[in-house]
């Protein structure tokens, strides 16, 4: 009874939205699209009204060089007409992370621009998120909730005991795991049609998992490794991710444009914040991790300078003396920061060495005379007492 | 509620809603601090003695922590911590496995508080617009201590708020009295209270 109650519901579903969606070929991205039904049109004003909350909300990240680069990034990538539908606001967050709504808003959260290697890697990630759009998932996927709903529920009267529900709820998940790999390898056609280096797509994911590795052995947990979506998994997981779009790149994914100096040229005037964003997560396995990812090798004197931040903040004996080694090499390194002395300084004093902390932390004041905590460093050195 | 229970506190709220249709005149515990007396706050040696009334809430943010107000922890907010001991958390910890929280360190300096304030406000609050403003020495109870500012949003509300904090590390131990409250009105209009509890600490 179970099978042709699905098989009728879902056609029936097929046939109305069929006949609804006859008069909208429209692409979203349209200028002054508007709505066609009515489920497009609710979908619309709801994310039109988290629009207007979200423009105002003191978490976006304002920067008109930041958000001119990822809107040329995006132009780029998915092409001028396309991206002229589409408003990007950086979120300030420190996770990896972007959205999609389906009236063109798209939120890219700092975490995952500071996780980004290169600009081909941010432009797959801007691709896979206009691929949702473009295909309207967001409608699809409302559709199909409410049509799997309404067979739940009438099978709850007509068939209290059947295990019905479980293998619609499967079907409501496995659904959404479809439209992401679809918008996975709508975001890969992009990427490769703008000239950018296919293989981009496939390695943001194998990173993120090492992360989440580091991230777990660094809180003493299991590391799980998820080979298979489970039951609840509205995403592929990101090993399936990583190999499905390393297979499509093809053998020759390493071709094509990277733009790394661009994009790090970009990021810039906000790495610092980022950063700092990111170390105070009190992650110390996921952040270590991932500083030693941006430094492939070459430790530059800023990643130096929030390693020694994050041992610091840590604060066993045994981080302090590693704090106070890599304040010193981001200063060897060429480091301006003063904080990099107010850093080794504190360090040296946690770890018992009064005369060499105090010295790095005068030598802080004479680089940083305004600094707002001026007189509390003072104190520290034995400069001013308690007021 | 407390001022972090609103966020994670659902476990707590189940048990409260619970607690309220058995007995539902007590309150959840809520007292009035009468003026002019020292009393002693957050389970612990700390004593103050207030000039106003204020009102302490039932709901406690961690072990050795204890919250007043005058109209509410979402309009105006005073926190004693009293002696958070080395490797213990500022407050109750919402998930250890996923939301670890900084721990308080028995070398850590007066000028490493408002890190700790910092790093778990911004965890528990689960914010990244928080920003030390300031801090300078301040004696606290009559030993060494930091006087800081802040300011903070926390996600989904967009109201500034602005933080006053008093700490120093006694025996290891982590002293600290925070005061915070919405930028507009109320900061303003509550921080003297709080100053003149803060410099009537004892130990």
């Amino acid at each position: 009874m179970a099978g042709w109650m699905i098989a009728a519901a879902l056609a029936g579903a097929a046939l109305g939205a069929g006949a609804s969606d006859r008069l909208a070929p429209l692409p979203p991205y349209g200028t002054a699209y508007t709505p066609t039904t009515v489920d497009e049109r609710g979908l619309w004003q709801q994310a039109d009204e988290a629009e207007r909350d979200l423009r105002d909300s003191p978490a976006v990240i304002r920067d008109a060089a930041l958000n001119a680069y990822i809107g040329k990034v995006l132009c780029r990538s998915v092409g001028e007409g396309r991206c002229r539908g589409v408003r990007v606001y950086v979120v300030r967050a420190p996770y990896f992370n972007a959205f999609m709504a389906p009236n063109g808003m798209m939120i890219v959260w700092t975490g995952a621009l500071l996780r980004l290697r290169d600009e081909a890697e941010l432009a797959s990630v801007l691709g896979h998120e206009f691929g949702h759009f473009e295909m309207r998932h967001e409608l699809k996927t409302f559709r199909r909730g409410r049509t799997i709903g309404d067979i739940i529920a009438w099978t709850g009267v007509i068939s209290p005991y059947s295990t019905l529900p479980v293998s619609l709820i499967q079907l409501h998940f496995s659904y959404s795991r479809a439209q992401e790999t679809e918008a996975d390898l709508m975001g890969l056609r992009y990427l490769t049609a703008a000239g950018y280096r296919p293989l981009a797509a496939s390695r943001i994911w194998e990173r993120l998992m090492a992360e989440e590795d580091a991230t777990a052995l660094g809180r003493k947990r299991r590391v799980t490794h998820h080979y298979s979506a489970g039951f609840f998994a509205d995403h592929p997981t990101e090993l399936a991710r990583a190999t499905y779009l390393r297979e499509t790149a093809g053998t020759d994914g390493e071709r094509g444009d990277e733009a790394r100096e661009a994009f790090l040229t970009a990021m810039r005037p906000w790495r610092a914040t980022f950063l700092a964003d990111q170390i105070k997560r009190n992650d110390f396995g996921g952040s270590e991790y991932l500083l030693g990812e941006l430094a492939t090798g070459h430790w530059t004197s800023d990643l130096l300078l929030t390693r020694g931040e994050l041992y610091r903040e840590r604060g066993n004996p045994r981080d302090l003396v590693s704090a106070a080694q890599f304040y010193q090499q981001a200063i060897d390194a060429g480091c301006t920061d003063p904080i990099a002395w107010r850093g080794l300084g504190l360090s040296l004093l946690r770890g018992q060495q009064a005369a060499a902390g105090r010295a790095a932390l005068k030598t802080y004041l004479e680089k940083a005379p305004a600094a707002s905590d001026r007189a509390a460093m003072a104190m520290l050195i034995g400069e001013g007492g308690v007021q | 509620m407390n001022k972090f229970g609103n966020k994670f506190g659902n476990k707590f709220g189940i048990v409260a809603i619970g607690l309220g249709l058995i007995a539902a005149p007590v309150a959840a515990g809520n007292r009035l601090i009468v003026p002019g007396q020292p009393v002693a706050v957050a389970k612990s040696m700390l004593t103050v003695t207030p000039a106003v009334e204020w009102n302490k809430l039932g709901a406690r943010p961690g072990r050795n922590s204890e919250t007043w107000t005058f109209d509410g922890d979402a309009l105006n907010d005073l926190t004693f911590y009293g002696g958070i001991e080395p490797e213990r958390t500022l407050f109750r910890e919402v998930s250890k496995r996923n939301k670890p929280l900084p721990r308080v360190k028995a070398t850590m300096l007066v000028t490493d508080i408002p890190t700790l304030v910092e790093n778990s406000y911004r965890i528990a609050l689960d914010t990244p617009l928080f920003t030390v403003e300031g801090m300078e020495p301040m004696a606290f109870a009559g030993k060494p201590g930091i006087r800081f500012t802040y300011s903070f949003t926390r996600p989904n509300e967009d109201l500034p708020r602005k933080g006053e904090g008093r700490g120093a590390m006694i025996d290891g131990k982590l002293y600290l009295i925070t005061f915070e409250a919405p930028r507009l009105h109320y900061f303003d209009a509550g921080v003297a209270s709080f100053r003149q509890v803060a410099d009537s600490a004892k130990l």
